[in-house]
């Protein structure tokens, strides 16, 4: 487990944990169980092209973000924990996470910290100071929870035939087609009158 | 016309971008018999000149209708979400076609999403299929537009016909929304032209399901054997049903499977895919400046060329279209890029218990994975729009629970407000939430936000790609699109509420850019016939033009009835005028002036 592999499990683990003792409706396994940690961390290093200069010539070909994205949660964690912030006890990491403060934080308080990083802390002050698009960073944590979320609960991060987050969604997956056909509450639309508010309304064309 | 492999010898008009509007655009030149050569960023989906367009770069170009296959769209829009929608490595993406490489770079300094689509048919590869017109009043009333709405009117009135633009289908979950409505006072609106609060089907680009298909009957689940929309719900994933169809003949009318074909087939529209666009090349005229072409660099083979034409015209988006104007040097003077608006989205979504369905809409569950995946509106002049919109789950979790302005659910205080939890949801509540998917509906408003010169496109001169520096995108709400937003926000959870919903949250969304519009707009960058003021022979179709949000109202049908316009425009100014014009035969209504 490396590094930015270990703390980015703290991240997907925190958005979507394993419930055992949830009841049978909800789905015990969590993001782990489908090693969303590795789905998110190739996603970020995968996020985009790397432009020309100095990233490109040090031979990447799409900007290391996924590194990037852990040190910037423990940057966050770090922030929470000085600010006196942190609402819940520091935590032994889990088994699979990484040994930063980030990966100590009870579940709620990583996602504190990612709202310092994004609205509240130390970079969205700079970003205020600075005229460089420090606003990146809140960008990176917008992507993190979007692609976490969209990748638990789709075939992207789970490319079995029937993915975990379906399943617990109780979605059957692509169908061809439902028979759901209700009718018309119009049929035909009008070539109404405009310029002036209409008045009427309520019959069926 | 040319075979594959070359470009189109010396085409009358080249176009940057073959999404959305860009097809209707070229149709209309076409048709008047003016050679076109689009060039599209991205691949080119169902077309055997390309059968594996993100394996392989397959020959250069398309120009006739025989190369589209409707066995290829089959094998290649699997439908499902991840495969088909995710923004890194999904099919449908903003990036080049090869699998193997990374999106495209932008810089996005703030919190927010950008969910653009690059191919042909752009990103109505992953809409809804709707088209309601522009609200009335965003046209007449609001002081942005130098056209009026009728100079619009007849363009509708031949999309509408043409697509075909009909009214959606009640399914279970529209039913359920329109039940809300009018328990929440809102009268049916049955006309075309919007200016006055109430509910509706959607104006859909949907080919109308088979009466086989309903509800309380015995259809035996085929769903090869029927004509039109099979209700499948996979309008986001790309939307290929009915499975087995003939390319055209395909239920949601995107542009790749609606005005491409008819574009090709009048024999004088040449599409390109995997070219993309670095230049606009210009040269003295008698006025100031003259377009004559473009450069641009094959995706694959990184070669790049130049093409001269008559005209250009581009069409590549609210964001690539202002990035190439400003990487071609051309004049600015400060509304270039400028005054991108984008429908300020929220959602807001309610769970329902059985029994309430039960009684609503005859069935337990909502399935929003059912019927079309959003087939109902209510309309707001004045605010925006507020519709059912349905996912499958993947985008449901992401868009309801993973993005907001507002912070956490654990951390916010609802308690005065018409919703249960607000901002996002984690842990076991979002697996709670998630696991009520199916007993759930989902609401999203789009706001009439206004254009403001504060935002929009620039360059990022910090980072460059190989198709020069990269766009870079800044947008925030004004406070009064704020208050608009709330309005609808809280118009979502009172209908909800009145059709009997058990928890009700809202996402106080961050940013999707996924609506843009007016970047380029008329009236600023352009004149009224979508030609720029600072250089002759270039034009703008795509929904840059438009010049504001047309109102909160989906913007795709707007954004094409301008592009079959400015094609008029262009044919007047530049060929031998239009044989045929819309307008001719078609009389409005009524206008107010």
């Amino acid at each position: 487990m490396s590094y930015t592999r270990g703390t980015i499990a703290a991240l997907v683990d925190a958005v979507v944990p394993a419930t055992p003792e949830a009841g049978d409706d909800v789905g015990a396994a969590g993001a782990l169980d489908i090693d969303l940690d590795e789905t998110v961390e190739t996603a970020f290093n995968e996020l985009q092209e790397a432009p020309e200069g100095p990233i490109r010539s040090l031979g990447y070909e799409t900007m290391p973000f996924a590194p990037l994205l852990a040190l910037l949660l423990d940057f966050g964690a770090l922030e929470l924990i000085l600010a006196r912030e942190r609402e819940e006890p520091l935590q032994s990491p889990g088994e699979r996470f990484a040994g930063g403060p980030f990966s100590r934080l009870a579940p709620e308080d990583r996602m504190r910290a990612i709202r310092l990083l994004e609205a509240d802390g130390l970079f969205p002050a700079l970003d205020e100071r600075y005229d460089a698009p420090i606003g990146i960073v809140a960008y990176l944590m917008q992507g993190a929870l979007f692609i976490t979320t969209m990748a638990a609960y789709s075939d992207w991060g789970d490319d079995a035939e029937e993915p975990q987050g379906w399943q617990q969604a109780n979605y059957p997956g692509p169908a061809d087609g439902y028979a759901v056909h209700m009718g018309y509450e119009v049929d035909e639309f009008e070539e109404n009158d405009y310029g002036t508010a209409s008045t009427d309304g309520g019959d069926e064309a | 016309m040319t075979g594959s492999g070359i470009d189109m010898a010396d085409p009358d008009v080249v176009v940057v971008g073959a999404g959305g509007d860009a097809p209707a655009l070229a149709w209309r030149l076409g048709q008047q018999g003016i050679d076109v050569l689009m060039l599209e960023a991205g691949p080119f989906h169902g077309n055997e000149q390309f059968p594996n367009p993100h394996d392989d770069r397959g020959n250069a170009a398309s120009a006739a209708t025989g190369d589209l296959s409707g066995d290829l769209l089959d094998q290649q829009f699997t439908a499902r979400e991840g495969d088909m929608g995710s923004p890194v490595d999904g099919k449908l993406r903003w990036g080049p076609a090869d699998a193997e490489r990374a999106p495209w770079a932008r810089t996005v300094p703030q919190t927010g999403v950008i969910s653009q689509v690059a191919g042909v048919g752009g990103t109505t590869l992953h809409y809804y299929g709707n088209h309601p017109r522009a609200f009335v009043p965003a046209i007449d009333d609001q002081p942005h537009w130098p056209i009026d709405y009728a100079d619009l009117v007849p363009y509708y009135q031949h999309l509408e016909s043409v697509h075909p633009v009909k009214p959606a289908p009640t399914t279970p979950k529209a039913e359920l929304f329109f039940e809300g409505a009018r328990r929440s006072g809102y009268d049916l609106t049955t006309g075309l032209n919007v200016d006055d609060e109430g509910y509706r089907p959607f104006p859909n680009a949907i080919h109308q399901p088979d009466e086989a298909l309903a509800r309380d009957g015995d259809y035996d689940g085929d769903f090869r054997d029927i004509d039109g929309d099979t209700l499948a719900c996979h309008e986001h994933q790309g939307g290929p049903h009915p499975r087995g169809a003939e390319f055209e003949d395909r239920a949601k009318r995107g542009s790749l499977v609606s005005l491409v074909p008819k574009a090709l087939d009048t024999g004088h529209v040449e599409i390109r895919p995997n070219a993309f666009a670095t230049q606009v090349l210009t040269r003295a005229g008698p006025g100031p400046l003259e377009a004559c072409g473009v450069a641009y660099r094959d995706t694959w083979t990184g070669r790049t060329r130049r093409i001269f034409a008559d005209c250009v015209v581009l069409a590549a988006g609210c964001i690539e279209t202002p990035r190439l104007w400003l990487n071609s040097g051309l004049p600015d003077d400060g509304w270039v890029g400028r005054g991108l608006t984008t429908h300020h989205f929220d959602f807001v979504s309610g769970v329902f218990d059985s029994e309430t369905l039960e009684d609503i809409i005859g069935q337990r569950k909502v399935e929003p994975h059912q019927g079309q995946a959003a087939g109902s509106r209510l309309d707001v002049p004045g605010k925006g729009g507020i519709a059912v919109n349905t996912f499958a789950p993947g985008i449901t979790a992401s868009v309801m629970f993973s993005e907001s302005v507002n912070g956490f659910a654990f951390e916010n205080d609802t308690s005065g407000e018409p919703w249960d939890t607000e901002g996002r949801i984690t842990g076991t509540k979002l697996k709670e939430q998630m696991s009520d998917y199916r007993r759930m509906l989902t609401l999203i408003c789009h706001t009439d936000d206004r254009p403001r010169q504060d935002n929009g496109v620039s360059l990022d001169a910090n980072t460059e790609d190989e198709h020069g520096p990269v766009a870079r995108l800044d947008w925030s709400p004004h406070p009064e699109d704020d208050e608009r937003r709330l309005d609808l926000a809280r118009r979502s959870a009172k209908l909800l509420d009145e059709a009997g919903a058990t928890h009700i949250h809202r996402a106080a969304a961050a940013p999707i850019f996924l609506h843009l519009q007016s970047s380029m707009a008329i009236g600023k960058v352009l004149d009224a016939g979508g030609e720029a003021l600072s250089v002759d022979r270039l034009f703008v179709a795509d929904h840059s033009a438009l010049a504001n949000g047309v109102g909160g109202a989906n913007p795709t049908h707007t954004g094409q009835a301008l592009a079959l316009r400015t094609a008029e425009h262009l044919a007047e100014r530049y060929f031998d005028g239009v044989a045929d014009p819309i307008p001719a035969d078609q009389t409005p209504a009524s206008a107010d002036d």
